[in-house]
Formats: C-alpha cells, structure tokens, sequence
C-alpha cells in the first residue's frame, strides 16, 4: 500500500489527511513527508485496524503524545509503515481530541500490545483514563506519586508545589 | 514451586536503575514484569515549562549520556520543519558524520559490556582499548568526548577542520584493518557462541508486534532502519542500508548472537560512510544564522507540529514537538527514547531461559535507562524512598566524616 492508497482509503472511511512535507538532502533531494489524520473517540480503534489489516507488514507503533489545549486534550498516536524500502515509508498520527470533562480513550493494547506502555504514561502524566487497559501501574512515576497530580497538565491539575525542581528553584 | 527473584533497581548486572521481577520454577524462568519507575528526572516537563528551545538542546543531550548527540539531532530536526529552519549543506554532512562516530563508539562500548557479562573480561578491556580510538576522534572534533554541544537550529556549532581530516582518516584505517580480527574474537569464539546461540530469541513476529527498533528488530529480520527509510540530514546520499545477520551468516534466528553480528556489521558500515562523508564535505557555512537571539525568535513566532527521529546506536529516536505562537517553551515535547520500546521485548526473549542468561539478555537489547532522582531502600519489609536531596545531604555528611 502506497501514500496514495493509504490516503484513498483513509478518505474512503470519511478521515481527513493533513500531509505535511518538507524537503531534505544533499546532493540527492527528497520529500520527507508525514501525514496527520483527526479521527473521533469511537472510530479511534476502527482507523488503527484499518492500518493493521492493510499495512504489508504489522505497524510499528513509535509512541503516543498528547497536549493540553484548554478544556480539550489531544491524543496522538504516531505510526510507522511499509519500512523496510527507501522512500517508501510512511510516518501517520492519529489524533483523538476529547474534552477534559469526559476524559478517557479505548486502549489499543488489544490490537497493538507495543501501546502498553503508552497508555500507563498518558494516564500517569495527563490524567487520561484508558478504558481497558488492564495494567494501571504507574510507569514512570514512582507509585506514592500523589493523585490528581498530573505533570503535563497547563492547568489547576499540574505540579504547583513539586515546582521546586533543583536547590535555589525561584518562582 | 514457583518463586519471584527481584534484580534491582540497582543491580550490578544492570548498572542502570530498572527493577526485573522474575516468576522462577526451579531455573527456568516463567514470567517476567518490568518495573521502569525507579525514576524520572522530568526533562519533557522541564522542557515544557522552564526551559526556552535553546537551553532545551542541551538538556537534551542530558536525556542519556551514551546518546548524547542523538537526542538534540531529534529535538533539532522536529523544530527545523516547525520553523523552516534552513541548514547549510557542510552542516548536514557534519551531521552524518557525528551521528555515525557515536554509533561507533556506542556500539564497541556495547561490545565490551556484553563481553563482561558473559564473564570474558579480556574481551571486554581489549574493546574498550580500540574504543579510546573513536574517543579521541570525538575530543578532536568536538574538544569534547562526551556531551559534545554539537546542534544547533540551522547547523552545527563546530567545524571539521582542515588538520583534522588526516586524523579521522587514521581513525578509519585502524578501525577498517581491526574489523576482521574483532569479528573473529566475537564471532567464532567457542563460549560466546554457546552462550549467545538460541538465547534470547526474539521471533520477528514479536519485534513486529512489541515495536522493538534498531539493532534489536534488525536482529530478528525486520529491515528497519530510519536512514533507510526516511532519510534526513544528508543520509539520503549515502544509500544507507539496513543491515540484518543473514548478511554474514546465511541466515536469520533473532537471538543474542545474531545482536552482536547486526552491531558489529554496523560499525563498519559507519566507518565507511564516515570515510564517504569525508570524501565528499561539502565547502561553505555551518550554520544558516549564528545569533541565538534570532533564532530564539524565530521559533516564538513559529506554530505547528511535528516529529523528529533519528537511527539511534540504539534504535529510532523520535521526539514529537508542537509549538505555539507566543509559547516561549514547548508547548509540547514528548521523547520516546529506543530502549523504551525496546524493553517490552525483554519478556519473550527471557521466557523458559535460567537465571544465569538473564545478563547478556537483558544487556543484549544495550539498555539504557537514563538516570535517577530517587533510590528505594528496603530495611525490614518496610520500604523507605530516598531523594536526589536526601543523597546528596548523606553524600555531604560522608565527605565531612572522612575529612575529621
């Protein structure tokens, strides 16, 4: 599968794709593209099957990231396929956004277990509740970290008093 | 009757803080958990709040010391697309051959540890002893050998000079004459091959599914290198090619020994793209604007998103970088170091092995957990954290003690 068959397909199941592009190289010039694609809460495990069932081989999953934006939190997952060939690989995010008042999203783990470790940090660190997910350990937050205490919140919710970060911190 | 053996956090065959609780029935090993939150030093935090982009690439090259030059290549590369960061042609070759000495020096560091775990010192002094060579490259090229303050938006920061290049073609010779020799000492060496063979095996469908990257997935098969596939800097000039064990021994098993043949090839294949690199450097700037101050602002006013990844020693190194107009930190800045990805595979390859081979496993995957903050200590059942603070208070206390 192809960008172009990707993007025909993603198109076919009512996503939009943003690609984004920029130009790399020397001597020999190439197109370093990445495509961005917004889906919904609900049709965020369907769009992952899509890639797993059409890729030639099984996605890698690099990592998940999410922002605060206001009363909304974003959620990306960024996947890779069809590597292995120069130039032919494909680097998509999927971005869920959902409003912090019903903050949760679908774990992937069933479809891609490499997300595991994922979903244990944006529950740690955005407070984002992973509906399935069965290990709810903290992953890197020692386990007597405080509740309802999250590091990469821009609101009331972030680390006010953990501030004092090295000897001499200033507010 | 089935028993847990904690390793770590601080182990000695680990050196680095990660705690390994194996479920045991006799020697064999039937289930293993991985517990990563010995520590967390906050750097995305930092980054995102204290920090403005330029003090956030050497922060960066604090993430983990062996990488040093990997993770401000990331950060740098994310930014660039953000802001349009033009770079100069010498610069991005510069670039090439950093990154490639790093992976020089990290994998023969590799080398010498795994040597060491399998009990085979000798091995481990003389790799360390040719490794000094890619060291003193660095300290010529950089005046650094670790933590080299080499990145910049829009460039490098330090020249290759003129009087250098003899120097780093020596350093090409010498590794190109040793290669043989050293792959006979690790490849057909009796023990290494009995403790490495069909140990560790990590099936390419697992690489696949647990999203292992570098050495570790090209290992089991999968040709997955970021040079390759999606090259940057100035990668796309050299035809970069993922390299996979068949390539030397016929065929594909996944196990640790086919770890230690995908790095050792490696080496060469970064010697020699060091030497084309140096054949064809480019004359001109090494950097497209030298004042901070400007840069600074160019990236306040820039907004967007996007993802920086680089082949890593270890694997793919990617950071996700969004920023926001009138945001003088990152808004966002999210680091997915290789060995975080990488670790899940430490399940499949340990299962059914004994304890004894838990070292070379674990170190075959070449982990590298950055650094700590805290340290649990458990006296009595009862388990009490120690903080960077508390250390240091003891460390001062121990230093007046020796001084009375």
């Amino acid at each position: 599968m192809n960008m172009e068959e990707l993007m025909e397909m993603l198109k076919e199941n009512g996503l939009e794709v943003r690609v984004q592009s920029k130009m790399v190289g020397v001597r020999k010039k190439i197109e370093r593209k990445s495509l961005w694609v917004n889906v919904e809460r609900d049709g965020l495990k369907k769009a992952v099957e899509l890639l797993v069932e059409n890729a030639e081989e099984f996605p890698h999953f690099c990592v998940a990231s999410t922002s605060d934006i206001g009363d909304k939190v974003e959620v990306n997952y960024h996947f890779t396929i069809n590597f292995g060939h120069q130039l032919e690989e494909i680097q998509i995010t999927f971005r869920v956004t959902v409003p912090k008042s019903d903050l949760w999203v679908p774990t992937l783990t069933d479809i891609v277990p490499a997300t595991v470790f994922s979903e244990r940090e944006l529950r740690e660190m955005m407070g984002i509740e992973i509906e399935g997910l069965k290990d709810k350990r903290h992953l890197f937050l020692t386990k007597d970290f405080p509740d309802g205490v999250y590091p990469w919140r821009r609101d009331e919710t972030g680390p006010k008093e953990l501030n004092k970060l090295y000897e001499g911190w200033k507010e | 009757m089935k028993y847990e053996i904690p390793i770590g956090p601080i182990h000695p065959a680990l050196k680095e803080p990660i705690m390994l609780r194996f479920s045991l029935e006799g020697e064999e090993i039937v289930d293993v958990d991985v517990v990563a939150s010995q520590n967390h030093r906050g750097i995305e935090w930092i980054g995102m709040n204290r920090n403005n982009p330029v003090q956030s690439i050497y922060l960066a090259e604090r993430i983990c010391g062996i990488c040093n030059f990997c993770h401000p290549a990331c950060l740098v590369l994310a930014v660039e697309e953000i802001a349009d960061i033009e770079v100069p042609e010498r610069a991005e070759y510069i670039r090439v051959i950093q990154g490639e000495l790093e992976r020089i020096h990290s994998h023969l560091l590799w080398a010498g540890v795994a040597a060491h775990e399998l009990g085979f010192d000798t091995l481990l002094h003389y790799t360390w002893m040719i490794r000094e060579k890619v060291m003193d490259i660095l300290e010529v090229v950089n005046g650094n050998r670790v933590t080299k303050a080499i990145m910049m938006y829009g460039g490098v920061r330090r020249d290759i000079k003129e009087e250098d290049i003899p120097k780093i073609r020596e350093m090409i010779d010498y590794y190109k004459k040793l290669f043989n020799k050293v792959a006979k000492l690790f490849l057909e060496d009796k023990t290494i091959k009995m403790r490495t063979r069909e140990i560790g095996i990590l099936q390419r469908e697992d690489a696949l599914k647990l999203a292992a990257t570098g050495p570790t997935t090209r290992a089991s098969g999968v040709k997955k290198d970021v040079r390759q596939d999606t090259p940057y800097f100035s990668y796309s000039d050299f035809d970069v090619k993922a390299i996979t064990p068949d390539m030397i021994t016929g065929e594909t098993i996944g196990d640790t020994y086919d770890r230690i043949v995908v790095r050792l090839l490696e080496v060469k294949q970064s010697v020699e793209i060091i030497e084309k690199a140096l054949d064809e450097l480019p004359p001109g700037d090494i950097i497209s604007e030298e004042k901070v101050a400007k840069i600074l602002s160019k990236i306040k006013k820039a907004e967007g998103e996007a993802i920086g990844r680089h082949e890593a020693p270890r694997g793919e190194d990617i950071h996700y970088v969004k920023l926001k107009e009138g945001y003088e930190n990152f808004y966002t800045w999210k680091v997915r170091a290789p060995t975080y990805s990488n670790i899940m595979s430490w399940m499949p390859m340990l299962m059914h092995h004994q304890i004894a081979d838990i070292p070379i496993v674990a170190a075959s995957i070449d982990p590298c957990l950055s650094c700590t903050n805290r340290v649990v200590v458990v006296k009595n059942g009862k388990e009490k954290i120690l903080t960077g603070e508390d250390l240091h208070r003891l460390s001062v206390q121990k230093t007046r003690r020796l001084k009375k």
